[in-house]
């Protein structure tokens, strides 16, 4: 019970976040500032995501190369900046981490 | 001037997603995989995944309630892991402001990171943007359906994926494409960066409260570089 209470609550949490400007605000009267602040949205929100999807490893900064994740995630930067193209970026960093996994085993 | 139909807007939007789907997929399973593993049933699991529509609300969620954790608990932890839906949402009113009430519902619902991120990329394109809101639904809907296939596997299948393969680095790989064309000035730069740092500096703090922590500062350090630059000129 405690479950299907929590998966509704949760999910009218996620939905009423998302609708709250889009829904219930009127953008024509944001101040100029905030609307120059929301620019920087998305930038610095995935910048965010991604910093420690690379550099933290087990819970603990790892810029060793026993953490393959940071130089797989340079490869797929560059790939990105090259080609502009998603497909890229996600080949190259597989591809960049399964041949550093499979290196790190071997000398291991 | 052409203008492209909201067809073609519906069919361009659920192309430029359709890359972000390698680390979708992925995701998705694991999502499902963990929902049952936390003793969810396959029928909450799904429940909570059309529903809610965000891998990291239903993997909180079904992880703490794995732990028997009090509801308010519950909620509040899925509400700071989605604060950031709610600064998407002040970035896209603007553009969705013209459109009636079902539409900004549905939008709402459907809004993701990475479509967010494809919808501001479309938007800020030059030309005659009437039927953009049509190339935001192209990707909202695709990821979407992906997203709940995805995680309807993950909750039938009930095996793990091998970790051998890493895939979920495939989702922070999607974030990557998705970050490199939102970096179009040096104050984008800075806020990506400042927001990096803050994020591994923060990392400790509980119910990833560092995403908001980290986000907030590189606004903050995006706005500095763009006041300076145009009190220089």
């Amino acid at each position: 019970m405690t479950a299907w209470v929590a998966i509704v609550i949760v999910s009218a949490v996620t939905f009423l976040l998302r609708a709250s400007f889009i829904l219930f605000a009127d953008p024509q009267r944001f101040p100029h500032r905030f609307r120059q602040a929301l620019t920087f949205v998305a930038p610095a929100v995935l910048a965010a995501i991604v910093a420690p999807g690379l550099l933290i490893a087990d819970g603990h900064f790892d810029t060793t190369l026993a953490n393959p994740r940071w130089i797989a995630g340079a490869v797929a930067i560059v790939a990105t900046i090259l080609t502009r193209s998603a497909v890229a970026a996600i080949a190259a960093g597989m591809g960049a981490l399964w041949m550093l996994q499979w290196a790190l085993a071997r000398i291991a | 001037m052409d203008v492209p139909s909201p067809r073609d807007e519906f069919i361009a939007g659920s192309r430029e997603i359709a890359p972000t789907l390698l680390g979708t997929i992925p995701f998705g399973l694991v999502t499902g995989i963990a929902s049952i593993g936390s003793g969810l049933t396959a029928v909450q699991a799904v429940a909570l995944s059309v529903l809610s529509f965000s891998g990291i609300a239903q993997l909180i969620t079904s992880q703490l309630l794995a732990s028997a954790s009090p509801l308010p608990v519950v909620v509040a932890a899925a509400f700071v892991v989605s604060l950031r839906l709610m600064m998407y949402s002040a970035a896209l009113a603007p553009l969705l402001a013209h459109l009636d009430r079902g539409w900004r519902v549905l939008l709402s619902y459907l809004m993701t990171d990475q479509s967010f991120a494809t919808t501001t990329r479309r938007y800020g394109e030059p030309g005659d943007a009437r039927h953009r809101h049509w190339h935001m639904l192209g990707s909202c809907a695709t990821l979407y359906v992906t997203w709940q296939a995805a995680v309807i596997v993950g909750v039938l299948a009930g095996a793990q994926v091998p970790t051998g393969w890493s895939l979920d680095f495939a989702v922070v790989l999607t974030f990557i494409a998705l970050l490199v064309p939102a970096v179009k000035t040096r104050a984008d730069l800075a806020a990506a960066i400042v927001a990096g740092a803050v994020a591994l500096i923060a990392a400790g703090l509980p119910y990833r409260l560092a995403l908001v922590v980290a986000s907030i500062a590189g606004i903050a350090a995006g706005m500095a570089i763009e006041l300076t630059h145009r009190h220089r000129r």
